[in-house]
């Protein structure tokens, strides 16, 4: 084959690479939005269908949606709504946080927090007045505004000082008393051991910021068949206001009333590997996310209530 | 392939062989090349994404759905990005192999002493692709690196560089090794452009050298030299006849050292001194190569006793490989001229002589220019 050949051969060759590469690109782009129209479709169908098992609280629901998370989520710790409804998630170690819309099953933003990227023991998300806050299993906590897809923001801490009276696992904001909500997994303080502990933080610096919320442990256990209940996250309840926990150990949920009341106990529906996040929407959907262990990490998505 | 490649640079450096000129053109092949690549195959972004550094991945990302999919239930979901791995490891070790061999070329090019060790050329070829492997290994895992401190430890792999140079080019290799491992390989890419570059400048300015020795690029002998690496030479006693000898690169003769130019400087003066005066006591010189020069200089001298009016033993070059240079001055008689004299040595040493030259001085050649004038008019 002569030099001007080879030279054709290559250009008609990368020509046609191109022009595949480019239809390929639209054709994947077209099953995409198709794909994600279904998936839609599917979660509304799901919801408007008459729950049966709405009445009977031991129920094993069924889940309406379960997304698969990328590898570098594996350790998602934490899951937080903001006001408008959009679900964020972080993982364990980083502080790199992503936004997930969990109707489609899609991971439409992403942003990193610190120059350098804050690394720690990051158990907790949640969303209060227009800002995010990260939780440290050793009571500090990273507050930081909203980035955009790829940006790295700058944070500011905030040390709780609580690190010796607990481990912490769980965080969500209680707008009605302008507090955040940290959940205490391990109690530190020997007379509190029988209690599952809240600590509530109040965001203005009026007055004492510390305040805390105990419900005493058999209230709790005794219904889910338990002799403890290590709380992974909190959230609220948005219909209802009333604080709903979960706990990855015994795979059960709780929901008290503001002022320590318990409403439910019961173990969760369907088969978690190790939910350590749990979230609740305004269109009536209770998302449970599972940190990867046997299997990749993964959000679950069930009627609520 | 290779030939094909090198085709390619001598196309885009215009058919120079300036090193900076080449080094320039391998770089812009191997950029042409990786953006062809990652216009059609996009993973090869990888590499070059930081993607390690940050993780971050672009969004939108659809997630797999676990309801339909089987995945949800089985670890075989996590195959293609075993094979995603498996790719993308081989081509941070290939970038490495690319990103490097300039660097060995510089190595073994740019450098004042004569050689240079073939060991530290094989572990500049070597140590980036081991130093990716490891940290493609290691991760960001600290147990894996704790592992490896360990192991490293245990190995004992310490060893001295003679040239402080050879360390630095170790550490360049081990930073695109590093970049390669954490997929930054646009930072190793960088990092060897610059690298030879600065190298190749300051080994042509001959940066940093003592101040107070001079140099064949500066001083008095920049000037022969140029006329003679560029063949145009005016009979200046260097034996290689009267200007139409070009030396072939001529970079080495302007790279020439101080001590060797003093050498060269010291022979001229001499030549000059006895074959350049108003009488001078020689005439000519006479260069004769031979490979046994035990066995052709009595016969040599012999012979130059006979037929000319004296002579004088000029200097005798040996260099490895080659055959040896004999010069010698000589006052020739007048009915023996030079061309004549040449043709009577050949006939007696015969094949044992590789070569022979003559050079005559300025006034003899005038005589026989009048000479041949006179005959012919």
């Amino acid at each position: 084959m002569t030099r001007s050949w080879f030279a054709a051969a290559a250009f008609v060759t990368c020509v046609a690479a191109s022009a595949c590469r480019q239809a390929d690109a639209a054709r994947a782009a077209r099953a995409d939005s198709s794909m994600l129209a279904q998936r839609e479709t599917r979660l509304e169908r799901s919801l408007s269908q008459p729950d049966t098992a709405a009445q009977d609280s031991t129920a094993d629901r069924k889940a309406i949606g379960r997304w698969i998370m990328p590898q570098n989520l594996d350790e998602l710790s934490g899951i937080a709504l903001t006001h408008d409804g959009r679900l964020l998630a972080q993982g364990d170690e980083k502080a790199q946080i992503s936004e997930i819309d969990y109707r489609r099953g899609i991971v439409t933003k992403q942003f990193v927090v610190g120059h350098p990227t804050v690394k720690a023991d990051l158990e907790a998300i949640t969303v209060a007045k227009g800002l995010v806050y990260l939780l440290a299993s050793n009571g500090t906590l990273y507050e930081f505004r909203e980035g955009a897809n790829g940006e790295r923001v700058d944070y500011t801490t905030h040390d709780t000082r609580l690190g010796k009276e607990c481990e912490f696992e769980g965080l969500a904001f209680d707008s009605t008393l302008n507090s955040l909500l940290l959940a205490c997994k391990h109690v530190g303080t020997k007379h509190l051991k029988d209690d599952m502990v809240i600590y509530r933080w109040k965001l203005d610096e009026s007055g004492s910021r510390l305040s805390r919320l105990t419900v005493p442990l058999k209230d709790i256990a005794t219904p889910i068949g338990e002799k403890h209940f290590h709380p992974s996250d909190i959230t609220i309840d948005p219909f209802t206001g009333d604080y709903v926990l979960i706990a990855g150990i015994e795979k059960a949920m709780v929901e008290i009333t503001p002022d320590g009341r318990v409403v439910f106990a019961r173990k969760l529906p369907g088969d978690h590997d190790q939910p350590e996040s749990v979230a609740i929407t305004k269109d009536s959907i209770l998302i449970i996310g599972d940190e990867a262990k046997r299997r990749p990490a993964v959000l679950t998505l069930y009627r609520w209530p | 392939m290779s030939l094909s490649f090198k085709r390619a640079i001598d196309t885009v450096a215009l058919g120079s062989d300036r090193p900076i000129r080449r080094l320039l053109a391998y770089y812009l092949i191997l950029g042409g090349i990786f953006a062809a690549l990652l216009y059609f195959f996009p993973i090869v972004g990888q590499i070059a994404s930081g993607e390690r550094l940050e993780e971050l991945t672009q969004a939108p990302q659809v997630l797999q759905d676990g309801l339909t999919s089987g995945a949800f239930q089985s670890q075989a979901a996590k195959l293609p990005s075993s094979v995603q791995l498996a790719l993308t490891t081989t081509l941070c070790i290939v970038a490495t192999l690319l990103l490097m061999l300039p660097v060995t070329w510089v190595y073994m090019s740019a450098r004042r002493t004569k050689r240079h060790n073939q060991a530290v050329v094989e572990t500049l070829i070597m140590l980036p692709i081991v130093v990716a492997g490891i940290i493609l290994i290691v991760r960001n895992s600290l147990a894996l690196a704790f592992s490896l401190a360990g192991v490293v430890a245990a190995v004992r792999f310490r060893n001295t560089l003679r040239d402080t140079r050879d360390t630095v080019f170790i550490f360049l290799a081990i930073a695109i090794g590093f970049a390669a491992g954490v997929q930054a390989i646009t930072v190793g890419a960088i990092a060897s452009v610059i690298f030879n570059l600065v190298l190749l400048f300051l080994w042509r300015t001959d940066f940093g050298r003592n101040a107070l020795v001079t140099t064949a690029n500066a001083q008095q002998w920049a000037e022969p030299l140029k006329l003679l690496a560029e063949g145009n030479g005016q009979g200046n006693g260097n034996g290689n006849g009267k200007g139409d000898v070009a030396v072939h690169d001529h970079d080495i003769v302007l790279a020439l050292s101080p001590q060797k130019v003093e050498a060269l400087a010291a022979r001229f003066d001499r030549v000059r001194r006895i074959a350049g005066r108003k009488k001078p006591r020689f005439n000519a010189l006479l260069s004769f190569m031979t490979e046994e020069p035990a066995l052709v200089q009595p016969i040599l001298e012999e012979t130059l006793g006979r037929f000319t009016k004296r002579w004088i033993l000029d200097e005798v070059v040996s260099t490895e490989g080659k055959p040896t240079e004999l010069s010698y001055l000589v006052k020739l008689r007048k009915s023996m001229p030079g061309d004549a004299l040449m043709s009577e040595i050949r006939s007696v040493v015969g094949s044992k002589l590789t070569g022979c030259d003559i050079e005559l001085s300025e006034a003899l050649e005038e005589q026989e220019a009048e000479a041949t004038a006179k005959a012919s008019g």
